[in-house]
């Protein structure tokens, strides 16, 4: 209970974090989604409760205050965590750089989805791919850059909470 | 083997689980958790557009006096010219009611002015959306016309305790009647394609084949007061780009909007007054 309160609170740092730079791009015309990042850990390293209850939470920060059905994000946070989970053993997952390519391949699907679901229900959807394209490279550029930083302050936020991080300790699932 | 492949597959029986779960959960137990995250996420918003507006307080404590004095003075010049404004309108406001209970026309809608710091913007490939920082708190209620200086911004789509989310006018989501300044010809306007490092755009349809319109004679589009949400006259941009439509009976065409729209800090929230 107490590493899913933990883990929900760096959640939540890094979704006011990604606020407040998409806030500050609108000028340039560009967005970021970082969605992998949000369940990447959790899928590696918790059992698949936890994660999918850390998914949940972080799928509902993201469906506030969007014109999709609300539970969208929630909903494909969760099965990017349980297709993470199911091929999870057959990873290094003590390997940083394994990490961070499961959470550039995870946003990039997450993005699809969204983006099918969101186009799905705009009118003139073709209009609008270029945009699409653009903001999936500066995610992916961004996701890359940050995702060590990320993955080391969850991991010591863990630990500061005394809560297992290792996926030895932590995986049942 | 069997009960290893149905433990292999546990995870997505789960997930299909949820998935089905979630479709059953009535909307009543969705909508209280909608608002119960939003208002979870409502302080940081609050909290971000604060520390903003003391970040700008500060640089703004670093002019020199003599900049104070000249923005005062540019101050005085403006505020005298809105004044003999206000007396125009309250002449005209006067005269349109006294010829309104003269023909016996039924009134125009009117609408309380409601300035509100925009707290976060949130432009992506798929929606352009504000979040201001008055709500229920102000009387602003969902549908109401937002505007800034340069014409419309868009419309109230949620409103929660403190804060309301605005669609804007450069979203796809968003459609609305809209006139050819000067011409009270209906035409459908609606956000479109909004490029990246480059402006808003959207879109017309149904414009009347006698208009034209190019990047060195644009036309400008104002609201038609049709539908009943925007008052008439509100300007919302101007056509760069005309052709004929497939079927030849109308014209379609590209709409610049305004610059400033990616870069609001304030707006103005205009809130249907009620009719007792």
């Amino acid at each position: 209970m107490r590493r899913t309160v933990v883990f929900f609170l760096t959640q939540f740092l890094l979704w006011a974090l990604v606020s407040q730079a998409n806030h500050e791009l609108t000028p340039w015309g560009i967005a970021l989604f970082l969605g992998g990042l949000f369940v990447g850990l959790s899928a590696l390293t918790f059992d698949r409760r936890e994660a999918l209850v850390g998914a949940l939470a972080a799928g509902f920060l993201h469906d506030v205050g969007t014109p999709l059905p609300f539970g969208t994000h929630a909903l494909a946070f969760a099965a990017a965590v349980v297709f993470i989970q199911h091929v999870r053993h057959r990873l290094n997952r003590h390997e940083g750089l394994v990490t961070v390519m499961v959470i550039l391949i995870t946003n990039l699907g997450l993005f699809l989805v969204i983006s099918a679901v969101a186009l799905r229900l705009l009118p003139d959807a073709d209009r609008l791919t270029s945009r699409v394209f653009s903001d999936l490279i500066a995610s992916q550029i961004v996701l890359a850059l940050v995702s060590p930083w990320f993955l080391a302050l969850q991991t010591q936020a863990l630990r500061l909470g005394g809560c297992a991080t290792s996926p030895e300790t932590a995986a049942h699932g | 083997m069997p009960p290893r492949r149905l433990l292999a597959s546990r995870p997505f029986l789960v997930l299909g689980l949820l998935l089905a779960g979630w479709f059953l959960v009535p909307t009543v137990i969705k909508r209280a958790l909608g608002i119960s995250f939003f208002e979870l996420q409502a302080p940081v918003h609050l909290a971000a557009s604060h520390v903003r507006d003391l970040q700008d307080f500060w640089s703004l404590r670093t002019r020199s006096s003599h900049d104070l004095i000249a923005a005062g003075r540019d101050l005085a010049r403006l505020n005298a010219s809105y004044e003999v404004t206000l007396q125009q309108t309250e002449t005209l406001r006067r005269e349109v009611a006294r010829l309104e209970a003269l023909l016996r026309m039924p009134t125009l809608p009117g609408y309380r002015s409601e300035p509100a710091r925009v707290a976060r913007r949130d432009f992506n490939a798929w929606w352009q959306r504000l979040t201001v920082r008055k709500g229920r708190n102000y009387g602003i209620v969902p549908g109401s016309p937002v505007i800034f200086g340069g014409g419309v911004v868009g419309k109230v789509t949620e409103v929660h305790a403190y804060t309301a989310v605005v669609d804007l006018i450069s979203s796809p989501t968003l459609r609305l009647a809209a006139t050819l300044e000067g011409d009270t010809r209906p035409l459908s306007f609606q956000g479109a394609n909004n490029p990246a490092f480059g402006p808003a755009r959207g879109i017309v349809d149904y414009v009347p084949t006698d208009a034209s319109a190019s990047e060195f004679s644009p036309r400008r589009i104002v609201t038609s007061g049709l539908g009943g949400v925007f008052p008439a006259g509100l300007l919302i941009g101007e056509i760069v780009r005309l052709e004929t439509s497939t079927d030849g009976l109308f014209k379609t065409g590209e709409v610049r909007l305004d610059n400033r729209l990616s870069e609001l800090t304030e707006v103005t929230v205009l809130v249907p007054e009620r009719r007792d």
